[in-house]
């Protein structure tokens, strides 16, 4: 019977690791809707480079480079819950699986950013990565943008694939010499691992196999307890034969032996790399952009967000005063990774985290004209992507809607409301 | 008892455990003697990797948190322990300073596999930037400090920091060509930065490596000696909790059902 339960329950394991799925994208969508909905604002994010598959996937050589620009604006909206409400420190990556791209260059608002950066809620971020294929295979990337105490939040993604190509990661250092970064001392550091592993083994084999006890028998390990636990523990034994005059010149031998090898190695460190430095820390503020300044077009006050089950349309009404001198038009939606385009402001969606929103009234506002804005979402694409906050402990639908004048100046009002998931009627 | 009749009886003892050292065992031959040394390897080197992992993890890992203050500072007090506790086993049992050694050489072939297949293979991270620290000079030192004084107090002290300064040493000449300078994204940043920005580690942003970052000290910039003087101590500590482990978790309770002669 007991054997029977024993080969059922490693038969039910055995099922579920056959079955298991492997998990290579779209984990973001584990992360709480209103809380991505409400903390970094994706706009504009495109991903050029290399040649376009029919699937949609970039396709680039092992060694070849692509870009990801784009720009996140550090919502107002963002939730005290995370770093207590106070975003400081930031860092704009991007989420893949492991090193299968290289980050070869990062500016943020033009500046160039090895790593870490001061942020301001309401502030906008435009980042531009150049990255380089490095492992052959299909890779789901996305720009990120990381907050200390808080956490990473994730922007549209794409497909990335990776072709075999010889490819080095070249980096200059000061002295004008170019390295490869893949294998850089490689060698050597396998080399001083080696040789030190050796000197141990040389160290265990003398006192397990080919050391002697004073009479000249081989040393043995197992039965000797007899023996060392009746003599005092600061006592070596050499008393009673355990250990002998010659183990003492063995030890001495293998010690000097190690020092003398690390002593090599110093003095090949000092004068192979004389000039080092410690780790840098790189933290700044970068400069505000125009977006930051740019007059703003319109503000707004969302009136409701409800969404209809049966329909699977999520409806937006948002009241909207154009307070600028020259007509505007309501040109997108952006919440999280989804980006809605209004069809008649010239915006096209493409991309699988774009599609297009009804707007109604669908014209232009008037400078000084207040209007109330019906925005007709397709609740499918909030489902895909799990950004129906419903189930989770705050139910609020949170976005930016970007204007755009006559001119083609663009500016973005963050916009959030309440979630009402019941039926239109 | 008088002295003398003492003496003739710690002579007599001395002759019987002569006698005992070489005594031969029919079905008890060398053989049980590697089985038990090579069967050990594996629970050893796991256990040491472990708790390296546990206080040390990062620091060990990765070339751009291999800085000047906590590396030093956790890594050799996270890899003493261990050795501690068989250095202890083993000299009370065998009279062999082979413990921290011994924990050494299982240590480094299972971490460096794990690295190899999990991180180089599987993930593609290259290995100069995933490699693993060694443990096995410091541990000969740490041993023959052991085997010179006989006494485990004064090998806490002075073997800790003959361990600690001699596992900075047999490191620090592999970190070395990775802290050179170079020019990039605008900065000066050193090769270990560059390898920690180049290849994408997604969940860790930067602003979690924990390396120093300066403070207001007056230590003429030679913080890297202080780091190792003040690594030295803590391995003192580290020392004793692996003495506690060998003592209490491993001897004593072996030690209830061991007849003792």
């Amino acid at each position: 019977m007991i054997k029977r339960l024993a080969a059922l329950l490693l038969l039910g394991m055995a099922t579920t690791v056959a079955y298991a799925s492997p998990a290579s994208a779209h984990g973001e969508r584990s992360q709480e809707a209103f809380l991505r909905m409400r903390t970094i604002g994706w706009t504009d994010v495109v991903f050029s480079g290399g040649q376009r598959h029919a699937q949609g996937d970039i396709v680039i050589a092992q060694g070849e480079k692509f870009t990801i620009k784009g720009v996140a604006k550090l919502m107002n909206t963002w939730p005290d819950t995370l770093a207590k409400g106070l975003p400081r420190i930031g860092y704009i990556n991007i989420a893949t699986q492991g090193p299968c791209v290289a980050m070869l260059e990062r500016k943020i608002n033009g500046v160039s950013t090895p790593s870490r950066i001061e942020i301001t809620k309401g502030n906008y971020y435009s980042f531009e990565e150049t990255l380089m294929g490095r492992r052959v295979g299909r890779w789901h990337v996305h720009p990120t943008f990381a907050v200390k105490g808080a956490g990473t939040l994730l922007g549209p993604g794409q497909w990335i694939r990776v072709t075999p190509h010889a490819f080095s990661s070249p980096v200059k250092l000061y002295n004008g010499k170019t390295i490869n970064l893949e294998n850089y001392h490689l060698v050597s550091v396998w080399t001083i691992q080696v040789i030190g592993f050796l000197l141990g083994l040389i160290w265990i084999f003398w006192w397990t196999w080919w050391g002697k006890t004073a009479k000249g028998n081989p040393r043995r390990t197992v039965t000797n307890p007899a023996v060392t636990l009746a003599i005092p523990l600061n006592d070596d034994g050499i008393a009673v034969g355990l250990n002998t005059k010659k183990d003492h010149r063995v030890v001495n031998i293998i010690a000097l032996a190690t020092a003398l090898f690390l002593l090599i190695g110093w003095i090949w460190q000092a004068s192979a790399f004389p000039v080092k430095i410690p780790q840098q820390v790189v933290e700044y503020e970068p400069p505000k952009t125009d977006l930051d300044t740019a007059p703003t077009l319109a503000t707004v006050d969302a009136r409701s967000a409800k969404y209809d089950y049966q329909a699977k349309a999520l409806r937006l009404q948002v009241e909207t005063k154009n307070v600028s001198s020259s007509p505007i038009q309501l040109s997108q939606f952006v919440t999280s990774t989804l980006t809605f385009d209004n069809p008649s402001s010239g915006s096209t969606a493409y991309g699988p985290y774009q599609d297009t929103l009804k707007l109604s009234p669908s014209g232009t506002i008037q400078p000084g004209q207040t209007a109330t804005l019906t925005i007709d979402l397709p609740g499918s694409r909030f489902n895909d992507e799990h950004l129906l906050p419903t189930g989770e402990s705050q139910l609020v639908i949170a976005g930016l809607l970007v204007f755009k004048d006559a001119s083609g100046n663009k500016s973005s009002a963050e916009m959030e409301e309440p979630l009402q998931p019941h039926y239109i009627s | 008892m008088t002295t003398t009749e003492e003496q003739l009886e710690q002579a007599q003892q001395f002759e019987r455990l002569k006698v005992l050292v070489d005594k031969p065992y029919r079905y008890i031959d060398r053989k049980w003697d590697a089985v038990f040394w090579v069967s050990a390897a594996f629970i050893v080197g796991a256990a040491c990797d472990i708790t390296k992992l546990l206080f040390a993890g990062d620091w060990d890992f990765w070339t751009d948190w291999k800085d000047r203050i906590w590396w030093p500072i956790l890594t050799p007090f996270a890899l003493v322990i261990i050795g501690s506790a068989l250095q202890y086993i083993q000299w009370l049992a065998w009279r062999m300073p082979t413990g921290m050694t011994y924990t050494a050489i299982c240590l480094w072939p299972l971490a460096t596999l794990g690295r190899w297949v999990q991180w180089g293979n599987f993930v593609h991270y290259p290995m100069n930037f995933v490699w693993p620290t060694t443990m096995v000079p410091a541990g000969i030192f740490a041993d023959w400090v052991l085997f010179k004084t006989k006494s485990f107090i004064l090998t806490s002290v002075v073997g800790s920091a003959v361990f600690a300064f001699g596992w900075w040493v047999s490191n620090y000449v592999m970190i070395a060509p990775y802290l050179q300078p170079a020019q990039w994204m605008d900065r000066i940043l050193t090769v270990s930065d560059i390898q920690g920005i180049e290849f994408i580690r997604s969940q860790t942003p930067e602003y979690l490596r924990i390396v120093e970052h300066g403070t207001l000290r007056s230590f003429l910039g030679e913080t890297q000696y202080v780091s190792l003087v003040f690594g030295a101590t803590v391995t003192i500590a580290g020392y004793w909790i692996g003495q506690f482990i060998g003592r209490m978790l491993a001897i004593w309770p072996i030690g209830r059902f061991m007849k003792k002669w």
